[in-house]
C-alpha cells in the first residue's frame, strides 16, 4: 500500500495520469481559490491574493508545465529508453496529487491568523493578533502536516521521473535536483508574470 | 514441482555447462560439453517476459494490460532485459 502511494506510476502512467492529473490541478486550484492558498512555485504554498479563479488556475497549470517541461529534455537528452512525453507529463500532474489536500488546510484560517501573529510577535509588523492555545496546536499542527505533503508530493515527482524517464543511480539523483531547483526559479518567474497579468 | 535450472556453480559461481542429456523414452543418454544457450542463462522472470512478450505480438501496450503495469514500467523492463542480454553476449564473445 505505502509502495502504491510512494510510487503508483509502474502502475499508472501515460494518458490515463494525465487525465486524472489534470482534473486534480484544476479541483486544487478551485479549492485554493475558495480556501485562499495558492502555489507561487512549484513547492511553495501561501495564502493566497485575493485573485480571480483563473489566477489560480494557470498558476497550477504553469507550475506543472515548467517542471514537466524541464524533465522531459533532460528525459531526452540522457535518458537511454524512448521517452513518451504523455508519460512525463501525466505522471508528474499526477503528483501533485497531495497539493489538493494542502489546498483544503486552507480552510482552517489558523494558519493563517499564526502568520499574522508571527509577524506582529516577531517583526511587529501587521495589527496585534490574540490566539489561544488551542488555535495555535492547530496551526502548529497544520503546518507539519504541511510539510508532509510536500515532502510526499516531491516523492511522487522524482518517483514518476525514475518510471517515466528510465534513469536511475546517480544521474537520476543530479537530474531532478538540478530540474527542481530551475523549476522554482521559473515558476516563480511566471507567477510574478502572471500577478502583472491581474 | 517446476525445478529452477541452475546456471551458476554453487560452490565458486563459474557458468555451469551441459555435460549429458538423457531420452526418457529409449533410456538413450549423450555425453559431451555443451555450453547453456543464451536465453537458459536468465532467470524465470525474464524468459517469462520473453515468452509474453512473443505472445503479445512484441507490444509493450498489450503486455502492460496483461501484466497490469504501466508502459513505461513494461518498456523499462525490457530496457533492462535488453542490458543484461547484451552483457552477455559480450561475455560470450
Amino acid at each position: 500500500m505505502i509502495k502504491k502511494l510512494l510510487n503508483p506510476f509502474v502502475y499508472i502512467a501515460g494518458g490515463y495520469s494525465l487525465l486524472i492529473g489534470l482534473l486534480i490541478i484544476f479541483c486544487t486550484s478551485v479549492i485554493g481559490y475558495y480556501s485562499n492558498i495558492h502555489f507561487p512555485d512549484i513547492l511553495s504554498v501561501k495564502t493566497g491574493p485575493d485573485y480571480p479563479v483563473s489566477y489560480y488556475i494557470l498558476q497550477s497549470i504553469a507550475n506543472w508545465m515548467v517542471i514537466s517541461t524541464i524533465l522531459y529534455l533532460f528525459a531526452v537528452v540522457f535518458s537511454k529508453s524512448k521517452i513518451r512525453l504523455i508519460d512525463i507529463f501525466g505522471t508528474q500532474a499526477l503528483s501533485r496529487f497531495p497539493y489538493l489536500f494542502t489546498a483544503l488546510i486552507g480552510f482552517s484560517n489558523s494558519m493563517d491568523k499564526f502568520g499574522r501573529y508571527i509577524l506582529w510577535q516577531l517583526l511587529e509588523q501587521g495589527n496585534p493578533v490574540d490566539m489561544s492555545a488551542g488555535t495555535m496546536t492547530i496551526a502548529i499542527v497544520l503546518i507539519i502536516v504541511t510539510l508532509f505533503l510536500t515532502v510526499w508530493m516531491v516523492a511522487l515527482m522524482f518517483n514518476a521521473f525514475k518510471v517515466a524517464a528510465n534513469i536511475k543511480g546517480p544521474k537520476l539523483i543530479i537530474l531532478f535536483i538540478t530540474s527542481l531547483i530551475l523549476s522554482i526559479a521559473l515558476s516563480a518567474f511566471f507567477t510574478n508574470q502572471l500577478i502583472k497579468l491581474f | 514441482m517446476n525445478k529452477k535450472l541452475p546456471v551458476l556453480c554453487p560452490s565458486c559461481n563459474s557458468e555451469l555447462k551441459v555435460q549429458s542429456l538423457h531420452c526418457d523414452n529409449c533410456e538413450t543418454t549423450i555425453n559431451g560439453l555443451y555450453h547453456l544457450p543464451l536465453l537458459l542463462k536468465l532467470d524465470q522472470k525474464d524468459q517469462d517476459f520473453i515468452i509474453l512478450f512473443i505472445q503479445s505480438s512484441g507490444s509493450l501496450k498489450i503486455m502492460a494490460q496483461k501484466l497490469k503495469f504501466s508502459y513505461p514500467t513494461v518498456r523499462n523492463m525490457l530496457d533492462d532485459l535488453i542490458k543484461k542480454i547484451t552483457k552477455l553476449q559480450t561475455e560470450i564473445s
